[in-house]
């Protein structure tokens, strides 16, 4: 029977969210299908995880231990990979568009000579497959129909809710030959981001700026002085902090700060999936952007489609005239 | 040694996106177009390494006629040579269609380091690099925000969720996507630019690289049915007027939110 393979993650001991959200996604196509979902767990010192995943749905759970798996790297993982995909040959695989899926999904896509998508936010699985995902940095969505097999797809964390249902499934142990020598891609540490300077996860109110903005003494000269006046923080998207326009410790998204304060105040962002996650569960959300279809538009609770260097200030002074400071 | 780093044109940042009438991609006639931003930044990285220590950088493109005005750019900034694989064969291809053809290329070349952007800015796939390195069994990184070298051996920093940094040592001949912010990258100087006029550009076909038949539209084995706007949801509630009217709602909207 052909199968669904989930390629989990495992983090401090425990199988992602994101694993789990493909298995929700697995089931709905092996249902469709008439097919079978199975996992493959890798790593060192795993066998809980892949015990949990196979009592949470992952179905049979290819174990595979190694000591050369005990951090992730491509050339190892990508060997634990290729034997489950010879244990299960499965038309379909599933990743998460991590940054382990996507430095090791189209490497096995092109091992696999197969039909390859990526950063998948849903997909249509009664008839023939369709893979939904944005183009353009989220200004578009587009459309995909695989014509070969099997079908490598990897999907944004956060795309669907992690299956939640008790399916008794099994560990079955995989044997992986790794030596040394196939590490090309060798692991030598992670280091941890270190906060300085802005910590805005505490803040309540955060304005921030992005490329919209244009220069970097708009944010001295724009951004800034709203958030001061409304004793909130500043913050900034990704392209801000790449320019140097503002050191990295500003940067919301998720190569940056999360961030849920009570007030967030996008202006000239445009709402890239990549920036959402850092704030999107902010409790309300205010957009100014030039342009009415940018996407920043659907998680915003209040937008203004206009300049942004005459909203701003604008509203800087309204707000400090409010205080009576004005 | 030898650097290749693969550039691909993207319509502008800026620029006016209209769906085309038979949904397939985008209207491209009448927008502006330039070098996709990640792989500015993986080309001034392999400048950077020429600058430092000496390195050919040659620069690859698949893409119509207007990818020219790309590579000279990119020949003005300082890169030596340019391939251009300008053939309406090598059009809509797969990602794994264009790592074919840029392996074939990278075959003749013989790079020791083949630098890319982390993805393109049209497609949004991050796909091609990893790909390319499989087909020519290269060693591979994705995402780098950093690259040191030293007797032989190639270290780079890749970046993860929230702001982390693996460190990865990559051994023999690699393929590197960068992300952006690696560097800062420079402008074409006005010498560059003339210096670039004379600077050779090679055009390949697909036949040329013995391909015909195996990349492009016809040989994907994904296919975009369709690309449209997203539908849109609830959206935000937006606020119309003057600008002294919208700002007077705003500072009652944050009153109301307790935080005036
Ligand atoms: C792995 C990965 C991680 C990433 N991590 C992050 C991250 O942590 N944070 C992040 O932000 N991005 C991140 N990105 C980048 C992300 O994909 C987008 O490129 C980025 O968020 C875009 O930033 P922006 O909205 O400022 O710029 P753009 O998308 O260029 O948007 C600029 C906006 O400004 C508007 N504008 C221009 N002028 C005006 C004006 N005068 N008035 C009003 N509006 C105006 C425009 O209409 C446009 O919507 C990441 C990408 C990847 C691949
Ligand atoms: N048509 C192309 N010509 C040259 N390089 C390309 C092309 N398409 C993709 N690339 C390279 O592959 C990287 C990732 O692109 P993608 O996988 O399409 O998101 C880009 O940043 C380029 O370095």
């Amino acid at each position: 029977m052909a199968s669904i393979l989930v390629i989990a993650e495992v983090q401090n001991g425990k199988v992602r969210e994101s694993s789990y959200e493909l298995v929700s996604f697995a089931r709905r196509i092996a249902k469709a299908q008439g097919s079978e979902v199975r996992s493959l767990v890798a790593g060192k010192g795993a066998s809980a995880a892949a015990e949990e995943l196979a009592k949470k749905g992952g179905g049979e759970v290819y174990l595979a231990e190694h000591d050369l798996l005990a951090h992730y790297s491509v050339d190892a993982f990508g060997k634990a990979v290729r034997a489950a995909v010879a244990a299960a040959s499965p038309g379909i695989l599933l990743f998460s568009h991590t940054p382990i899926g996507w430095d090791l999904a189209p490497r096995i896509a092109a091992a696999l000579d197969g039909a390859f998508v990526s950063d998948c936010f849903n997909v249509e699985e009664s008839g023939k497959l369709v893979f939904l995902r944005r183009v353009f940095n989220g200004k578009l969505d587009a459309r995909f129909v695989p014509s070969a097999s099997p079908v490598v797809a990897t999907f944004q964390p956060g795309a669907t809710s992690p299956f939640e249902g008790a399916l008794d499934g099994k560990v079955t142990p995989l044997q992986v030959a790794i030596s040394p020598q196939d590490l090309r891609a060798k692991f030598i540490e992670v280091r941890t981001a270190q906060k300085q300077g802005v910590d805005l996860s505490k803040a309540e109110i955060i304005v921030s700026g992005g490329r919209g903005l244009g220069a970097p003494e708009k944010f001295p000269e724009v951004i800034q002085p709203l958030a001061d006046a409304l004793g909130g923080a500043m913050g900034a998207s990704r392209p801000v902090v790449d320019a140097g326009w503002l050191p990295h410790a500003y940067q919301v998204g998720s190569s940056g700060q999360t961030v849920t304060p009570k007030l967030y105040i996008a202006a000239g962002i445009s709402g890239a999936i990549q920036h959402l996650v850092g704030m999107k569960n902010s409790n309300f959300i205010v957009a100014i952007n030039k342009d009415a279809d940018a996407p920043i538009f659907e998680v915003a609770n209040l937008g203004v489609v206009g300049d942004l260097f005459e909203i701003v200030p604008a509203l800087t002074k309204a707000v400090n005239q409010a205080k009576g400071k004005a | 040694m030898k650097i290749m780093v693969c550039l691909k044109q993207v319509p502008h940042q800026d620029a006016r996106l209209d769906v085309r009438p038979d949904g397939g991609w985008i209207q491209e006639d009448n927008i502006k177009f330039e070098i996709n931003s990640y792989d500015t930044y993986a080309l001034e990285e392999a400048l950077r390494i020429k600058d430092a220590g000496g390195a050919e950088v040659v620069v690859v493109s698949i893409g119509p006629e207007r990818v020219t005005q790309s590579l000279r750019t990119a020949l003005g900034m300082g890169a030596d040579r340019a391939v251009h694989v300008k053939d309406p064969e090598a059009d809509a291809s797969d990602p794994l269609g264009v790592a074919k053809i840029l392996a074939a290329i990278a075959k003749a070349e013989n790079p020791e380091l083949i630098l890319m952007g982390l993805m393109a800015d049209d497609g949004n796939s991050a796909a091609v690099p990893p790909m390319l390195a499989e087909l020519l069994g290269f060693a591979s990184t994705t995402s780098v925000m950093k690259v040191t070298r030293s007797n032989g051996s190639l270290q780079a920093e890749r970046e993860l969720e929230g702001g982390a940094l693996e460190v990865v040592e990559l051994t023999g001949p690699s393929v590197l996507s960068v992300q952006t912010g690696i560097n800062q990258v420079r402008y074409a100087s006005l010498k560059g630019i003339m210096a670039a006029k004379r600077k050779p550009i090679d055009t390949k076909s697909v036949a040329d690289l013995g391909l015909a038949g195996k990349v492009g539209a016809a040989a994907a084995k994904i296919k975009i049915e369709k690309i449209y706007p997203p539908p849109k949801g609830k959206g935000a509630e937006i606020l119309t007027g003057s600008t002294d009217e919208i700002v007077n709602k705003l500072v009652g909207k944050i009153k109301e939110l307790g935080l005036l």
